[in-house]
């Protein structure tokens, strides 16, 4: 399956030691329970699919079963950015208030996906966002390239999907990542809708640029080394 | 490739791609489906170039409603500020979106529909809030769409979905709402679609 091999080209590209690590507990934050997210998070499955559908991923095509899983990478990125972001205290104002609605609604999509796949997820990789969490200008420059990127990612990949009901869902989570876009260039001040036409990425492009930013690394050791303010 | 592509600017190549797509370069002998009502549309039918036409049918009523609205709040609202940015700016998309849509649809395009905005365009006040629920309609009408639409139709549609969901977004930010308040857009089918702009001043031509 193409696909398939996309995606192991993906987290070849940007895991560079070649493991995808396995503990992810080690890394998992204890998420924020503040209200939207506990709506959010409350039937992720059903978010997504209807009850019948959210069972589990052996209804689902290889095909997209490959192209969930490399949807569920980049929530993975998204959630765990912004969870850190929240968390490092760097945030204040509108900011804040935006990465913590943009932050549980990442996280809310990472458990309808892992749901959704149930054993065939492939597991969080550690992060490293090098600084770009603890200052308010860097984290909204990199969330507005991170949302620009996913919108891409997903408009590139939609109609690919086979299944109807996964099709469904990701037109809806595909324009929320616009949302999400349109509202982090907003806070950066730049124009939150550019052109009349948004373009897509194919997998290629994206990973070529996810693995540009080392955010995702093998070890969490590498973080300490490269990070210390934040210890998280 | 799309052979208008050769006038050299984007929105042209874009333009002519839909309308590559959807009438497939040919005439369209199955297109007399056309009048059927837009009310209830897509529902069980498979995805089908016929069924692109209907469907971009209830998109340009959409469309049309957009760049109507953004015109006249331009002139009747006196919009100042980012408010103002927004509707210059939304205004020259749905521009392109609707020649798109028309070029797509070729002769078999509705005609220009009536609009009574009423109050909506009066006012900085009214217009942002009738803004927030067309672009929230658009959004939702798109992505009813999508499970309906040939892929190659859909791939053009998902080009234009997500620049009404960046302006849904930034037209809550100036408003001071949350900008992206659901983790998953819900749909609207044509028929909700069809109230909905009726409700905004959308009326027959």
């Amino acid at each position: 399956m193409d696909e398939q091999r996309d995606f192991a080209r993906f987290l070849n590209a940007v895991d560079v030691d070649g493991a995808i690590a396995e503990a992810s507990h080690q890394r998992r934050l204890a998420l924020s329970r503040r209200g939207l997210l506990a709506a959010a998070a409350a039937g992720a499955g059903a978010l997504l699919l209807g009850r019948s559908e959210a069972r589990a991923a052996s209804g689902l095509s290889a095909n997209d079963v490959g192209i969930l899983n490399y949807a569920l990478v980049l929530e993975y990125l998204q959630a765990s950015f912004y969870t850190e972001a929240e968390r490092s205290g760097a945030l204040s104002g509108k900011t804040a208030q935006a990465a913590r609605v943009v932050g549980a609604t990442e996280r809310a999509h990472v458990k309808a996906f892992q749901k959704l796949l149930g054993s065939k997820a492939v597991k969080r990789p550690l992060f490293d966002f090098q600084g770009v969490t603890e200052a308010q200008q860097a984290f909204l420059k990199t969330a507005v390239a991170f949302e620009d990127l996913a919108v891409a990612a997903y408009k590139g990949q939609a109609p690919k999907l086979q299944s109807s009901a996964v099709l469904a869902a990701a037109v809806g989570i595909h324009s929320v990542e616009a949302r999400h876009a349109a509202w982090m260039r907003q806070l950066f001040g730049v124009t939150p809708a550019v052109n009349a036409f948004d373009k897509p990425a194919t997998k290629q492009n994206i990973n070529r640029i996810v693995a540009s930013t080392h955010f995702i690394v093998a070890h969490p050791k590498m973080k300490a080394r490269s990070k210390p303010q934040y210890t998280g | 490739m799309a052979p208008s592509a050769a006038l050299g600017t984007k929105s042209d190549g874009q333009r002519s791609r839909l309308a590559l797509i959807v009438t497939g370069g040919v005439g369209l002998a199955a297109a007399s489906p056309f009048l059927r009502p837009l009310l209830g549309l897509g529902a069980a039918d498979a995805a089908s170039k016929a069924e692109d036409l209907r469907i971009l049918q209830l998109v340009l009523q959409l469309e049309y409603t957009q760049v109507a609205l953004y015109e006249q709040a331009l002139k009747e609202a006196s919009l100042s500020g980012e408010l103002r940015d927004f509707a210059q700016t939304a205004l020259g998309h749905e521009r392109q979106h609707l020649a798109a849509v028309k070029q797509a649809l070729g002769s078999k395009a509705g005609p220009k529909p009536r609009f009574e905005f009423g109050s909506k365009t009066k006012s900085a006040d009214a217009f942002r809030q009738t803004a927030i629920k067309l672009e929230h309609v658009a959004v939702a009408g798109y992505n009813g769409q999508a499970t309906n639409l040939t892929k190659p139709t859909l791939a053009v549609a998902g080009e234009i979905v997500s620049v009404e969901a960046r302006h849904a977004a930034w037209v809550r930010a100036i408003a001071g709402e949350v900008a992206a308040p659901d983790p998953v857009d819900k749909p609207m089918t044509g028929s909700e679609v069809a109230a909905a702009l009726h409700e905004i001043g959308l009326r027959a031509s």
